[in-house]
Formats: C-alpha cells, structure tokens, sequence
C-alpha cells in the first residue's frame, strides 16, 4: 500500500456506466461472454479460486501432507542465538522463520487471514458507502451535505495513524472497545480498515444516484407514489450493480495491503496468528532477511500475487461491464 | 525498575540492551587491539557512540532521572557525589561505594542516625560558576528532591529516612530539617533509622550537589536537564557559555539535544588530583541518536564510531560470535537483571498455586535464552535476585527442569493438584484456561517468546491470548491493578544498586501495590481495602481469589522489615535469600528466566575500556581512544 | 465565485476543528494506557500522580484540555503549536521546533519521490494510450499492474537487499547524523525512499494518464482537431493531454499533500527521520502532544491542498460552476 492512504487502484478512471442491453441477451450474459475472452483476467480469477482453496484446506494441507502445525515450534532448526538454519528444503518448502516455524504452512494459512479481513471489510465497506452514498445522492440537501462532508473528511484523516491509534486504543483491555463489540483481532482490523474504505464507495454510489435520480424510470415510480426506501431498492441499486463489483473487486486488493501493512507495524491481527504483513515485518527486524531470505520472499510473493490477482480480475470486470471497451477492444 | 532497557528501546524493531553475568569471563581494561605497545593508555580523541533514542525519564534532570545510562553519564562526566563508585565491575569493587567530593566515607555517630561528611578542598563548578562546591550544593540536591513539583523518581530512598524529608515539599528553597549544613565544607544528616545501604543512596546521582543559582531556576521536573552543570572532569559542550546573571537569561545548553545528541567536552575547572577513581582519557564522547539500529551496528563495524551498547541484532551479532578478529570487540558483563514472567494472584487460573508451579516447569528458559540471542544475552534465571546480587542463592533452582528446557510432565504433576484440572490428566479442562491475556512487548526479543509461551502453556491447557505493546503501553497496562492482566511477559527489573533492598523491596511488599503505578503485578498481600479502592473489578477479583477474605493473600511485609533491620553484611544478604526462597516456593508470582548480561560493541579505536557495575554500562571515565579526533571535528551543532 | 471561496474556506475551518477533535478523541482520551504513569517513575504516591496530571493539565474538564490543544493549531503567533502545550512529555522538546526540524527530511522525500513518479507514470501512460494494445501498452501496463500491487514497505526491503546489501551500489536506510539533507540527498540516501514510494504511485498515475487520455482522444473536439488536419502529436500533446492530464494534477496534489503530513510506512522502513516517523514513535511512546501535533499539520496540509485544488478546478474546468 501506498504511504498515501488507500486511494490504490480504487479510484481508476474510465469506470461503470451501467452496460447497455443488447436484445435477447441479458447484460448478465453478455459480461459473462466478455469476461471468458479475457484470458489474462480469467487466470487470474482461476489463481484466486485455488487460493481460496488453498486458505480453506490449510489445516488439512499442514496435517496430512507437511505434517507442520502453523505455530509448531522446530527449534532444531536454529542455531544457538536463535537464527534460522534451515532454508528451503524438502522438509520445509519455504524455510523456517526465526522461531523454527515452518513458513510454507505458515504463508497457506497467512492467506486465510488476508482473504478473511480483506472480503470482511470490502464487504462492511460496500454496504456502508451503498447505504450512505445512495441517500445522499438521492435525498440531497442538507443529507446530501452532511454525507458528502464526512466522506471528505474522512479522507483527510492521516489514515494509518489513525488505524494504528484505534487498535492500539482497542488492544489493551481484554474486552476490547465499544463494550466489547469491537474484540481486538480480526473484528477490530476489519473494522478498522472498513470505517477508511467506505467513502471511497460511497462517493462513487452518491455520483452514480445524482446520475440517474432524475432518470425517466425513477420519475415514474415516484410519481406512482413508491416510497424512497423502495425506489432505492428497486429501481436505483440495480443499476448500480456494476459499479459496485468493479470498484468493490478494486477496493479488495487495497485492503489487503492495508491489513498486511497494519500488521506490518504490528497493530490488528493477534502476534501467534500467521498474516502476511507480520512474516515481512519479522523478516525485516535486525537484517534478518539478509541471512534468511526465504522469510523475507515469500510472504511477499504471495501478497504480490494476491493483490495483483485481484488487480487484474478488477481490470477483466471493468473492462466487460463497460460497453465503452468494445469500441476498440 | 531502572528503565534501562525499557525506554531505550522504544523505537520497536531493537534488540535488548542487558546482559548477565560473564562470571569467569576475563575483567579486561584494555580494549579490543590490547595495549599499546609501551602498555600506557593514550589519552586525547572522541569517544564517538550512538543509539537509537535516548530514552531519559525524566528528560535528563539529575532529580528525577531514572535511566541507568544518564546514571553512567552523570557519574563518570558531569556529577561528583559525595560518594560514588569507583567505575569498575563487580568482580573488582565496583559495586562499592568510594569517597569523590567527601574526604571519606563518612562518620557515622553510635546510634547510627547521623553521618557527618567533610567536602575535600579543590572541587570546582564549570565555568561560568567558577566557584567551589559547597555542603549547600548538596542540600540543595536534597531540597530538589523533597520538592513534589520536580518529581524526584526514586525519592523514597531519601523521603522517609532522612529527618525532615517526605517528598512533598512546595519549593525548592525551603531546607531540610535532618541536613545541617554547619559550613561550607560540612553537612551532616540525619536520619529516621539506622539505615544499612546510606552511602549507596548517597551514591545515587539525585544526591549529587546541584548549584542554586542555575537549577533553582527550574521548578517543573526535567526542565533542568536541558541546564545540567558539572562539577566533574567534563561538561555539556556549550555550557560554558551559559548566562548565568538571571533566570531569564538562560538558554538550554547548545550541546544537548534531546532528539538529536550529546557532547560533552573537558571541564577546564577540575583538578584530577582531588579525583582518585577517574581516569579521563578522552577529549570528550559524542552521543548521537540513530534512528536505524542496524545501521548503529553496521558503523561500529566500520570503525565510523567507537561504541554501541546493547546486543546487536542477530544477523550481525552472528558476526561478532563466528568472526575471531571480532570476538574481543563484544564485551558481555553483568547487567544485574532480572527478566521474569508475572502471574496475577487474583486472576483465574493463576490465582491457584499449583497452577503457578505448573508453568513454572513447563516454560522452555533454554529456548528463551536462545531467542534472545544466546549466551551472549545473558545467563538462565532459576530465582528473582540475581547471583551477582545476592550471591547466596547461586545454585539455587527450585523448578529445575532438564537443560532447562521446561518438564511437562513435573508441570502436569502441580496441575493435576490445581482446581482447574478436574479429570486429572494434567492439563487444565476449565475455561478459565481459555483466551487468558498476555501482555508482552512489541520487538525483538518479546516478540519471540510469544510463540515459545504460547505453545509450552498449551501443553498444560492453557491456551494464551497474546497482546504486543510498545514497552511504555506494556508497562502501564500491567501496573493498572484494574486492568486485572493475568499473565505478562514485558516485565525486567534491574538494582537501583548493590543491595537486595534496592532489588525487589517494591516489586513483592505492599508498598509497590497501588491502583495506578503498581509494581507488585502480582498483587502480593493485596487486601480488601485497597482492592475496593481500585474499582469494583478489583474488589470481585480479590473476593473470588480470597475466598471472600478467608484465605488473604500472602503477605510479606513482616518478612521485608525484619531483613531492613539487619545489619548491613552476611546476615543481612541471608535474610533476603530467604525470602527469596519464601518467594519462589510459597508464593511463586514469576517465571524468573534471564539474567540479562550487557552487552558492549566496540570498534578497533577503543584502546582501554572498562565496565561500572554500578550503573550497568561503559565506565566512561576509564576508557581510551585512538582515534585523534577533535570535538570541532565531530559535533555537528 | 468569491461566495464560493469564503464557503471552501469555512469548511475548511470547520474540517480542521473536527479533525482536532477526532485526533483528541482518538489519541488523548481513547488509550487506557495513562501518559502519567509513565511519568512519575517506579512506585509512585497518589498525591504524585494528582500533581503530575495537573502538571500536564490533565485534572481540567474536557472541554478546556481540548481548548489546550485545538488553540494549536489557530496561525496567530503565540498560539500556534503554542510550546507550553505543545511540548513532547518523552524529552522535553517543543513540538513545533520537531516538527520544522524533521520537515525538511519530508519534503526531500516527496518532492524526489513526486517528481520521479510523474517523470515515469506520464510518459508510460500516454505512449500506452497512443500506442494502445501494442507490446509496450501490454508491457507498461503489466508494470502498472505490479506496481499498484506490490506493498510498498516489501517493495523497500527488496531494494535495500538488492541495491544495498548484495549489489552494494547505494547507502544504507537512515540518514548520516548531523549533515545537512540536502548532502544526504547527494549522497544518494533518498534514492531507495524515492523509489520505493514512486514506483507504486508511478503505476497509478500511468493507468489513470492512460485511462484519461483514451477517453479524451474520443472526444468530439479532439475528432474536430484531427478532422481540421492538425498534425496527430499536435492533437494528442495540445489538445488531448491537457485535457486528461486535469484529474492527474488534482490527484497529484492531494498525493503531496498526504506525503508532507507524513509517509509514515516508507520513513519507517528507511527510518528517515521525517514527521511520520515521529508520527509513530510519539503515537507508540503514547507522548500525544507530538502525536496531535504531527497529526493536525499533516490534517492541514491535507485541507488546504483539497482547498486549492477545489479553487484552481473552478478556473480550469470552464465546465464546473460554482454557486
């Protein structure tokens, strides 16, 4: 993630005008008959789903085909000030960390926890930046005002001292924060990173309300006396439905790195559970990586990896639900 | 606890500063390259060190002061005491106190309630003082100290024993009762008891004397440490030039800043003839913040500066332990230190004995250790003083276990016998076992005992939940009674000085429990009153541990006056080794687990170099370069 | 258009005093770790710990402590980051002279990262947008793509491993003690920071000029330009890439902005010591003066860069009216 905050890849231009019917095929055929010819997108979503495939049989991969418990302990594998020994090897495919970890297992199920906090709080995201971007578009006023006014703030907020402010206000009784709604750990990581992506949502959702509140469709079922909670439901949020899963598959990659660099400056996710961000941060303490290298390069391959897998299925879906891209494409 | 290694380390990432007892390892004072050839030490160039962040406690101001590196910085450049110690390791006095500003060490009347010191002749302030030490320098120290503004940090050593003296004074120029002060040249005290260890707090670098007419400017604590005036063989660079015609014509010393560094330079008033223990070959010793600690190792190891403290990170301290041309430049001495692991008497499951017991014998020290960084990094604990305190209790190890790499089957004996355990097979089946909070730091080496804690207490069911905080954050949250943190892995505690007093007074009787600022973690005799008084929480888990009051807590605040009342010597050490013992078997608070060497890095240019037991670090005032430089050439102001 | 600058302006205002009070909140009021206990030392009286907190302020009501820190930050001399609030409890420094002092660390590394990621993202993005779904396209957007991708703290390791400790071609994280920074940036201290920080913005602001610039180049005017035979580099540089580069610009300035409040990762990782860097080990040493104060000047730079920004839209873009 960038030093910058969050703004990543969300904001890439060109983005979601709702696709345009073609008769006799729905636009959800069409993006289907789009996406299948994007080879490189494609792949990418192929790698994804082995990843999650990968995240969820960890416990089995770890017990029945390396035999290494994610937090077992090989300390054979130091030497007598606690350095690693051994580095990739057919016992230990990726090394061992400085605890005599094994870092393969350890990398699998770092991804459970990346793909947990990151599909977490895109998710938590989206609804929030739905639910306020929508009534702001569409009621405006003073709605409009106060909305819009906190999505600015919000992004003028130093967003990773304030993250790091938060957890480390919620980290320290053991029940956590806002009577114990908010448990240290993942919830409060997920929390975290969603009460920062939100807006980024919400403003896309407020733009594309503002764009069709005024659309014949929308008049019409005003003027058939639908109530605004209904109208949004009905008639504004489907055609909305396009923007949100391309800029919402762009928002996770973003999440990712914004967990992996949490844990990277050691706030969010508990010490013993593997992250992603926490390997690289072991990795970089005292040069440690400039002896065992394996600690350093494959936490970080994965993370590359992922991120850009994500990357690349954003770009794939943006590209098929944007009627624009078949000009030249 | 001397904040030695706490505050220093507090940029994350950083290896830790102590160190045990190199026992049998050769007392040396020359440097890595040996004697010159004639044999004398060269005298002259820059002693040039850095670190990663000062870490004063009290922003340098010798009152409050609690680091055991400005204690160093004090004592061998800056501060004449009374008394003071001969800047030497243990194994050759240097633990005990020696005269420096008296001509001995004291008279001391029958009763043992009045010490009368005379100052010796010669013992000049700096300029612009340019005037001799006086008695009243020293009451004045006093006078800071009794002062409740100015924060005095180990004020209880004076405030209670000396007559007149309760650490809530409203000024600094109101005297003290029990300190006479008959001339200039004598001052006698007098005190509420006989007190066995008095010159070792005399030695203290708060009793050294302060001039008025510069630190009675200051009321607020620490703002003097931007001012300190020397009375020793040198000085802040810069300080000579200090305005001293009134208080607002005082501008903070330019030599010292607190983020960026500090020099020190000869003090053109002092007479090495009045100084017996001080040997000053440097010009002067520069004293720069590094943010990056690598890079601090990466210098030494260049020869771009002469001198690091602290054990190098592992990948260069591999380094220093394989390279022969290296292995003389890595100093390993006795950092007098115990690192230790607290558990919550009031808090489930800890508050049962045998659960106590149980993790005593199922934690991994020798993996600990190895964490750490070796042997290097110290030696493995088996009781709370360490052996070069309290010699008594060396070969003491109630928990032994084999090669000290923990014994779940002993550990599932205490368990079986714990209320927690109720099929008996020697693991905790209750959910109290379940998500039990452990505090620990947020770097290096902490965070390596996290994953060692965690998977040796699961061999007895408890299952820890570990939180990494920055050393400060840790150190609060464990010293808030209400926070009721059951187990922590932060905690070290180092002497004040040489005497078991000094060691573990506060951290086991009544007098270090308070509902903010505790540092008895482990609530030993806590009662019902003070628990109510710190919140309802508290009060609930005292009444659940207690019983309702039935079983009190043990209590060892009877124990602690009768070995105060001791005389001074064997039989003062014996009675503290037994209650020590009484500690480690009855009570069992900790998992003591490193006596933490200190570690010192040198490069080539370090010719002569010797360590001062009583303040853990470089004796500074015994140590030589080659380096020929100049402080022109060096400071950066 | 005056009404509308006296508006922005009062927002801006209003953005900074809720900033103020979030960062209160968040930093001074929401930590149970007590800045006091780490202030009285080893076993402290009670009565010690009353006169430490009045000392720093702490026994008033809210309001007045809040009042304490927010007047901070109103640029009147005497007031702003005035030094009897503003002054770190970790060393007894103000915090403004911090503040100024590591300044000059921050802007050497924004402006060499900024500069650097515009003299790569631009080109990129507008010779893959003219030479669309060519190899190179393909190419600088697989770079773009990796870019965007890759965390920027592991980005930095991986130079430092690279460049410094196997090839041995550039310094050292951290900066040499004492010199000016204008010699370290000589020295070639800000090369790896620079890199590492443009290198993911670079790709960012290559897909965004690309993006931009394709959708200009359909535009009715650009079609007009061509059809009128102005020669096609005329078209894209005159007409085309003024047009995409608006949104770039103003993204830029907020990128700025971000950095100068604190690049809190990359200075961390190449322990510069600028004000993010200070940022952290204030926040992680719970010293909250240093905290509030780093965090409301970078809020600022933040506001006022939105501020302008807004302003120079309303003279740019003919298109957007203000009212």
């Amino acid at each position: 993630m960038a030093d910058e905050g969050i703004a990543g890849s969300v904001a890439a231009p060109g983005g979601g005008d709702r696709p345009s019917t073609i008769v006799g095929r729905s636009p959800w055929q069409i993006f289907w008959m789009r996406f299948r010819r994007d080879r490189v997108a494609l792949g990418a979503g192929v790698f994804l789903v082995l990843l999650a495939a990968l995240a969820i049989t960890a416990p089995l991969i770890a017990r029945d085909l390396v035999h290494h418990d994610p937090n077992a302990l090989f300390r054979d594998t130091l030497n007598e000030i606690g350095l690693p020994k051994v580095g990739p090897s057919a016992e230990f495919w990726f090394g061992v960390d400085t605890s005599g970890r094994d870092v393969f297992v350890r990398t699998i199920y770092g991804a459970r926890t990346s793909l947990l906090v990151a599909l977490l709080s895109t998710g938590f995201a989206v609804v929030l930046g739905i639910l306020l971007g929508s009534l702001a578009g569409y009621l405006g006023g003073w709605v409009d005002t106060v909305i819009s006014r906190a999505i600015d703030l919000t992004l003028s907020l130093p967003v990773l001292l304030f993250s790091i402010g938060i957890a480390a206000a919620c980290s320290i009784k053991a029940e956590g924060c806002l009577g114990g709604l908010i448990q240290p750990g993942i919830s409060l990581v997920t929390a975290i990173i969603a009460l920062f992506t939100w807006p980024y949502i919400g403003r896309i959702v407020r733009g594309q309300v503002l764009t069709i509140r005024n659309k014949e469709f929308i008049e019409a079922a005003r003027a058939m006396g639908a109530s605004t909670g209904r109208i949004l439901l009905r008639d504004v949020l489907p055609n909305l439905a396009a923007p949100i899963i391309v800029y919402g598959t762009l928002i996770i990659p973003s999440n990712i790195l914004f967990e992996a660099a949490l844990s990277f400056l050691g706030v969010g996710i508990p010490p013993t559970t593997p992250s992603w961000g926490r390997m690289i941060s072991d990795a970089a303490r005292g040069q440690l990586y400039t002896v065992a290298w394996w600690m350093l390069f494959f936490p970080g391959m994965a993370l590359v990896l992922t991120t850009l897998a994500f990357n690349l299925v954003g770009d794939g879906l943006r590209d098929a639900l944007d009627p624009r891209t078949q000009v030249t494409g | 606890m001397k904040r030695h290694v706490t505050l220093v380390a507090l940029l994350a990432s950083l290896a830790l500063v102590a160190a045990a007892c190199a026992r049998g390892e050769e007392p040396t004072e020359t440097g890595p390259t040996g004697p010159t050839a004639t044999g004398e030490i060269p005298t002259g160039g820059i002693l040039r060190e850095e670190t990663t962040d000062f870490g004063f406690t009290n922003a340098f101001d010798p009152t409050g002061e609690y680091l055991g590196t400005a204690w160093a910085i004090y004592g061998n450049f800056l501060l004449r005491g009374l008394v003071s110690y001969p800047w030497l390791p243990g194994e050759k006095g240097g633990n005990e106190p020696v005269p420096d500003l008296a001509t001995d060490l004291g008279e001391v009347s029958a009763d043992g309630l009045t010490i009368k010191f005379t100052l010796k002749d010669g013992v000049m302030w700096q300029p612009p003082l340019n005037r001799p030490v006086t008695s009243q320098d020293v009451a004045f120290a006093f006078q800071r100290i009794n002062t409740k503004s100015l924060i005095a940090q180990y004020g209880n050593y004076y405030c209670g024993t000396i007559v007149g003296m309760d650490c809530e004074g409203k000024s600094q120029d109101d005297p003290i009762e029990g300190i006479e002060t008959p001339d200039e040249k004598t001052i006698i005290f007098h005190l509420e008891r006989p007190t066995g260890d008095f010159l070792y707090r005399l030695a203290q670098p708060a009793a050294a004397p302060v001039p008025p007419e510069v630190a009675g400017c200051f009321d607020k604590a620490g703002e003097y440490g931007r001012y300190v005036m020397s009375n020793g063989p040198y000085m802040l660079l810069g300080s000579d030039e200090l305005d001293i015609s009134s208080c607002d014509t005082l501008e903070p010393i330019k030599g010292y800043d607190p983020d960026k560094f500090m020099y020190v330079v000869r003090n053109p008033n002092y007479d090495q003839s009045t100084d017996e223990n001080r040997k000053n070959y440097i010009d002067g010793w520069s004293y720069v913040i590094n943010t990056n600690l690598d890079d601090i190792y990466n210098r030494v190891l260049n020869g771009e500066i002469d001198i690091a403290h602290g054990a190098p990170p592992a990948a260069i301290l591999q380094q220093y332990l394989t390279n022969p041309d290296l292995k003389d430049n890595l100093k390993t001495n006795s950092g007098d230190r115990t690192w230790y692991i607290t558990m919550n008497l009031i808090v489930p499951p800890f508050d049962d004995i045998h659960v106590r017991k149980a993790v005593n014998y199922v934690v991994d020290k020798a993996a600990m250790l190895q964490a750490t960084g070796g042997p290097t990094t110290g030696e493995i604990a088996t009781t709370i003083e360490p052996p070069t305190v309290l010699p008594d209790l060396a070969d003491y190890d109630p928990y032994a276990t084999p090669n000290h790499a923990g014994d779940v089957e002993l550990a599932k004996e205490e368990m079986r016998q714990s209320k927690y355990d109720s099929d008996g097979d020697g693991v905790c089946d209750d959910p109290v076992c379940d998500n039990v909070l452990m505090i620990n730091r947020n770097y290096e080496p902490w965070t390596e005992y996290t994953p060692i804690l965690t998977e040796n207490l699961k061999q007895i069911g408890i299952n820890l939940k570990v939180r990494e905080l920055d050393v400060g954050t840790a150190y609060t949250t464990i010293q808030t009674m209400s926070n009721l943190i059951p187990i922590a892995a932060n905690a070290g505690w180092g002497k004040d000085y040489a005497s078991p007093f000094g060691f573990d007074y506060f951290l086991f009787s009544t007098a270090g429990l308070s509902c903010e600022g505790a540092v008895n973690y482990s609530n030993i005799g806590l009662d019902a009153e003070l628990a109510k008084e710190c919140g309802d929480e508290v009060y609930e888990a005292w009444k659940a541990a207690t019983d309702n009051g039935k079983n009190p807590l043990p209590n060892v605040d009877a124990d602690m006056e009768a070995c105060v009342a001791k005389p001074f010597g064997p039989e003062y050490n014996a009675c503290w080794a037994a209650l020590d013992r009484k500690i480690m078997e009855e009570i069992v608070p900790w998992v003591p687990y490193r006596w933490g060497s200190q570690n010192t890095v040198l490069a080539d240019t370090v010719v002569a170099w010797e360590y001062d037991q009583s303040a853990g670090w470089t004796a500074y005032s015994r140590t030589a370069v080659n380096n020929g430089l100049t402080m022109d050439e060096v400071a950066q102001v | 258009m005056i009404r509308y600058m006296i508006r922005r302006t009062l927002f801006l205002v209003v953005v900074l005093v809720v900033v103020s009070m979030f960062t209160f909140l968040v930093f001074v009021k929401l930590p149970a770790g007590d800045p006091i206990a780490r202030a009285v030392g080893r076993h402290p009286s009670p009565e010690l710990v009353a006169q430490v907190r009045e000392n720093f302020g702490l026994d008033r009501p809210l309001w007045v402590q809040y009042w304490r820190f927010a007047s901070g930050m109103i640029p009147w001399p005497g007031l702003f980051l005035n030094e009897k609030v503003y002054f770190s409890y970790r060393n007894q420094t103000s915090v403004k002279e911090q503040i100024l002092g590591r300044l000059p660390v921050t802007i050497a590394l924004t402006i060499g990262a900024a500069l650097l990621w515009l003299a790569i993202g631009i080109p990129i993005g507008v010779i893959s947008a003219i030479r669309r779904g060519s190899l190179l396209d393909r190419a600088a957007m697989i770079f773009a793509l990796v870019g965007v991708s890759a965390p920027i703290f592991w980005l930095g390791l991986v130079l430092l491993y690279v460049f410094h400790f196997w090839l041995g071609w550039l310094p050292t994280a951290g900066l040499p003690k004492g010199q000016s920074v204008l010699r370290s940036v000589f020295e070639g201290y800000f090369v790896l920071p620079w890199f590492s920080l443009a290198i993911t913005s670079a790709a960012f602001y290559s897909r965004m000029t690309r993006g931009n610039l394709i959708e200009t180049m359909g535009e009715d005017y650009i079609r007009t330009a061509r059809a009128k035979g102005i020669p096609e580099h005329r078209v894209i540089f005159r007409h085309g890439l003024r047009a995409a580069l608006t949104p770039v610009v103003t993204m830029f300035g907020m990128d700025v902005a971000f950095l100068l409040g604190g690049a809190v990762i990359t200075e961390s990782v190449f322990q510069l010591p600028g004000l993010g860097q200070y940022a952290i080990v204030s926040l992680y040493a719970a010293d909250f003066p240093a905290v509030m104060g780093v965090t409301l000047v970078g809020a600022f730079f933040i506001v006022v860069a939105n501020f302008v920004v807004d302003i120079l839209y309303a003279f740019l873009d003919p298109r957007v009216r203000y009212t």
